[in-house]
């Protein structure tokens, strides 16, 4: 029945959703099994723990992310489905955890997290949660086209001693075997993922370090302006597919 | 096969950048003369091929080697891709693949010049130095001797 | 985060005599003491070594966790409702780090 669908899915027409595949049907049934139940899926420590930190209060203003945005089950609902977005402070993309680090110094007044500390990826799996199986919808702002052209540009650039890009797996080969793993599309619907491979939870950007560092490749630094324009190009690359955070990848 | 070289390239590997390369000859689609001038060790060569980190071929290739479960698919068996190449044909193919066809996603495994954002370890160095890939090119002629 | 992550699942309402299945998460990074660091040192062995949990007071299930166990061990398991009453979960590490939480069930 599921093949039928799929091939259903093929046949109705090119450029929608329905011929992208999320990394979920590529993974094993015993660790899509893992995701979809969530008293066993390892992300949910993380999501758990962002609840926690999103009533807190921190910092000199003593304000926990609730005293502005209230209950983040409401209004968090379809925000990680459309970052990133243009920010109107830094006049360039910002993505959801800039935009966390962002609150914290700019409105708690208390230090930005680090980069794959618990705790930004807790706040980070927690707010993504709220827009699970809502589709990914980019916004149309045409302050970001530069910068979504930009990270194309980036995701087709040749980089390291292995001379490849992204789009050498993630486009041409998806569903073919490297070194025994199944090649995914490549898009990063289920951010912070819990990885078995790191035994724990991680952001996009570690994801992409990990292929850049694979390829032999001098990886862009965490916030690195080109690290936010390909997670720019792959969310609009992966717009239709829903949100599946916290996914659960080998 | 997408054959667009000149006659015969002359082609002195080894830019100006770090470890300088062997110079090499390109004659039609292939590389004549041994890198080092002498005929490489097959044994050693497979023991590369067999070490993933070193030779990398079995990310995207199958061949005789032990974990067939750990090996890819992208590309064709190595006992397939030999073929009736020569021996020539086979290391351009094995040095710099590009040449032969520019959109291959199997790396040049002999060049360290013409790369983006290379990371330090790697930087100025080719995959395999020469004499490692004498001693893949002698495996992989083994592979046409038992056909 | 001050506290410990612990996941658990109990039904809230079993008929008495059910099989209920009960499912635990708890955040650990279950260091195998047999991986390296940057320098070359042994990263030290770090565990939960032991996993119980009693109903009313009754221990009703245990396990004796080893170096294999994955980081943020999950542990599913089941038991008969029996009665009404709480049923509370242990987890204690090498260093004799314990993580406690419970959770009521309601037999009817």
């Amino acid at each position: 029945m599921k093949r039928l669908c799929v091939v259903l899915a093929l046949l109705s027409s090119g450029a929608v959703a329905s011929d992208k595949r999320s990394g979920v049907e590529y993974v094993s049934p015993e660790t899509r099994a893992l995701q979809a139940d969530d008293f066993a899926n390892p992300g949910m420590l993380w999501v758990g723990g962002g609840e926690a930190l999103w009533n807190e209060a921190v910092g000199q203003t003593k304000k926990s992310c609730a005293s502005c945005h209230q209950d983040a089950k409401q209004t968090m609902k379809g925000v990680a489905a459309r970052y990133p977005v243009f920010d109107e402070v830094r006049k360039r993309p910002i993505d959801l955890q800039g935009r966390i680090n962002q609150c914290r110094v700019r409105r708690q007044k208390a230090a930005a997290f680090a980069f794959e500390s618990e705790a930004l990826l807790s706040l980070s799996a927690y707010i993504a949660h709220q827009s699970r199986g809502m589709p990914v919808t980019p916004p149309r702002d045409e302050r970001l086209w530069s910068y979504i052209e930009n990270g194309k540009e980036l995701y087709f650039r040749r980089i390291g001693q292995i001379d490849i890009n992204c789009a050498s797996c993630h486009d041409a080969r998806a569903g073919q075997r490297l070194s025994g793993n199944l090649i995914p599309e490549a898009h990063p619907t289920g951010y912070p993922i819990y990885r078995l491979e790191w035994q724990s939870a991680g952001s996009l950007q570690r994801r992409m370090r990990g292929c850049m560092t694979g390829v032999r490749a001098e990886p862009y630094a965490y916030g690195s302006p080109e690290m936010i324009n390909l997670e720019l190009y792959l969310m609009n690359r992966a717009a239709g597919l829903p949100i599946e955070t916290p996914a659960v990848r080998p | 096969m997408r054959l667009c070289l000149p006659l015969i390239a002359l082609l002195i590997g080894g830019e100006a950048t770090a470890q300088s390369l062997r110079p090499y000859q390109i004659e039609a689609d292939a590389i004549t003369q041994s890198l080092t001038g002498k005929t490489g060790v097959a044994a050693r060569g497979q023991a590369i091929i067999a070490d993933r980190q070193r030779g990398l071929c079995l990310l995207c290739h199958t061949g005789a080697f032990p974990e067939p479960h750990m090996q890819g698919n992208v590309a064709p068996d190595l006992r397939e891709v030999v073929g009736t190449l020569s021996a020539g044909q086979l290391r351009l193919r094995l040095v710099d693949i590009r040449r032969v066809n520019p959109d291959s996603p199997m790396p040049s495994f002999y060049r360290n010049d013409g790369l983006t954002r290379v990371g330090a370890p790697w930087r100025g160095k080719p995959i395999l130095a020469a004499d490692e890939i004498e001693d893949v090119l002698a495996y992989l002629l083994t592979l046409q001797e038992r056909k | 985060m001050a506290a410990p992550r612990i996941m658990v699942n109990v039904p809230k309402t079993a008929a008495r005599g059910e099989i209920v299945e009960i499912k635990t998460l708890i955040a650990h990074k279950m260091e195998t003491g047999h991986r390296m660091g940057l320098n070359g040192q042994r990263i030290p062995r770090d565990i939960i070594n032991r996993f119980e949990c009693t109903y009313n007071g009754a221990l009703v299930f245990a396990a004796d966790l080893f170096p294999a166990v994955s980081a943020n061990p999950f542990i599913a398991f089941t038991t008969v409702a029996v009665a009404s009453g709480t049923l509370k979960f242990r987890w204690v590490d090498d260093h004799g780090k314990v993580s406690t939480t419970s959770a009521k069930i309601t037999v009817t």
